[in-house]
């Protein structure tokens, strides 16, 4: 059998694809920040100015759904990527390309799944309370 | 809350129990995933939840509309200048010192300040509010029990900040009624000589220019208005009890008892500080 001999660029190709998934496992958090930047901001300015807060009330809740479809979208990529329903791997003990691939995975699902939590719960004063008492 | 803070506390001390005396030792580390997962997890999400959508329910009660009356409380160093707007009214009815709330119903409490940021709070009540100068702040307060509660300032303002104090008083709605009509009249002559000697020293030291009592000449507008100060329960915005006593002392100790206040202390003869004191304690 033929020994396996590395390929130069193999390293490098293994790494910018860590790099790119270690850029993905931010994208949940980031759409959480986005989306509560907005809505702060948007509420703080309508009340302020007296604008119309039943329209930006309904354009944050819109917005809400987006970000929410967003991190349900980058979770499902960082669930199949995590690929736990083949491996069963939850904890990633051994050190290999494979194992920090489905961990970078593993960490932007849970990471997405907090995103979620954080989206809904800045979104529930949009719901419950919907104007500038 | 209380139900709460029990099943958590049998909870914490059930598990430091469970792990000390029923079954010491290591745990098999298949546990491990399962009590981070469900402890650390799911059930502070559920927990947390609902006491978000909870908190969130009863946010906007302080700021919901009142039935009517509308009590407004300017913050001083270091006292609380009142006046109540029954609905419809024109004119205020000025107080100080003591607010008074018809139980039952929701007040509207509006809230300013004269030069630096106070915070109004009866804990029994409800939360606090800040009050800032040049700025308007609204708290509505819907207390169910007739009874005296304590208010306090809330926010540092200054060297006698501790001693910002008022009582809230709340009463059946029609013994409310009845006593803002009261506290709406001008001051009740004196009673007794004594008494009256005590309204010419009011009037002859000067009092009348930093403090109203109404139906006198005394109109100045810096301290209380003391138009019913003998029907309040507390001196010095909550310092002291409001006896013949504690008058006496506070008008001749007021800066050792409220440190930096505007009001001096008044070196009077013993029997003129007493027709003072028998003065005020009659403006029922």
């Amino acid at each position: 059998m033929a020994e396996h001999r590395p390929d130069r660029n193999e390293d490098r190709h293994e790494f910018s694809e860590e790099q790119a998934s270690l850029f993905r496992i931010t994208f949940g958090p980031l759409i959480w920040a986005l989306h509560f930047l907005a809505c702060y901001g948007l509420v703080a300015v309508a009340c302020a100015k007296g604008a119309d807060i039943a329209m930006v009330r309904i354009l944050l809740l819109l917005g809400s759904v987006v970000a929410l479809g967003g991190i349900g979208w980058v979770g499902y990529g960082a669930f199949r990527q995590w690929n736990v329903v083949e491996t069963g791997d939850f904890v990633h003990r051994r050190g290999h390309a494979e194992d920090r691939h489905h961990f970078l995975g593993h960490a932007a699902f849970l990471l997405s799944i907090i995103s979620a939590i954080g989206v809904i719960f800045v979104s529930l004063p949009l719901v419950m309370i919907g104007g500038c008492q | 809350m209380l139900a709460g803070a029990v099943v958590l506390w049998l909870f914490v001390n059930g598990a430091f129990y469970f792990m000390s005396r029923i079954r010491p030792g290591r745990f098999d580390q298949t546990y491990a995933p399962h009590i981070l997962i469900g402890g650390g997890i799911i059930l502070p999400v559920v927990i947390l939840s609902a006491l978000l959508v909870w908190g969130l329910g009863i946010l906007t009660d302080p700021r919901r509309p009142g039935d009517g009356l509308v009590v407004r409380v300017t913050g001083e160093q270091w006292w609380w200048r009142v006046e109540y707007w029954p609905e419809g009214a024109t004119e205020p009815i000025i107080s100080a010192n003591e607010i008074r709330l018809p139980a039952g119903q929701r007040a509207e409490i509006h809230l300013t300040s004269d030069k630096v940021i106070h915070s109004f709070w009866i804990p029994a009540l409800g939360g606090k509010m800040d009050m800032f100068p040049g700025r308007d702040t609204m708290i509505s307060l819907a207390p169910e029990k007739v009874g005296t509660y304590r208010g306090q300032c809330a926010e540092f303002c200054g060297a006698s900040h501790a001693w910002m104090a008022f009582s809230a008083v709340v009463m059946e709605p029609e013994a409310f009624d009845s006593w803002l009509e009261a506290e709406a009249e001008d001051a009740v002559e004196p009673a007794g000589d004594a008494a009256l000697r005590g309204r010419q020293v009011f009037l002859s030291e000067g009092c009348g220019a930093c403090h109203a009592v109404r139906g006198t000449e005394a109109v100045g507008q810096v301290g209380p208005d003391l138009t019913h100060v003998g029907s309040r329960q507390t001196l010095g915005a909550g310092r002291m009890a409001l006896t013949l006593e504690d008058l006496t002392t506070w008008i001749s100790h007021s800066e050792a008892l409220k440190p930096e206040v505007k009001m001096p202390a008044y070196d009077l003869a013993p029997d003129r500080l007493d027709d003072l004191a028998r003065y005020l304690e009659g403006l029922k």
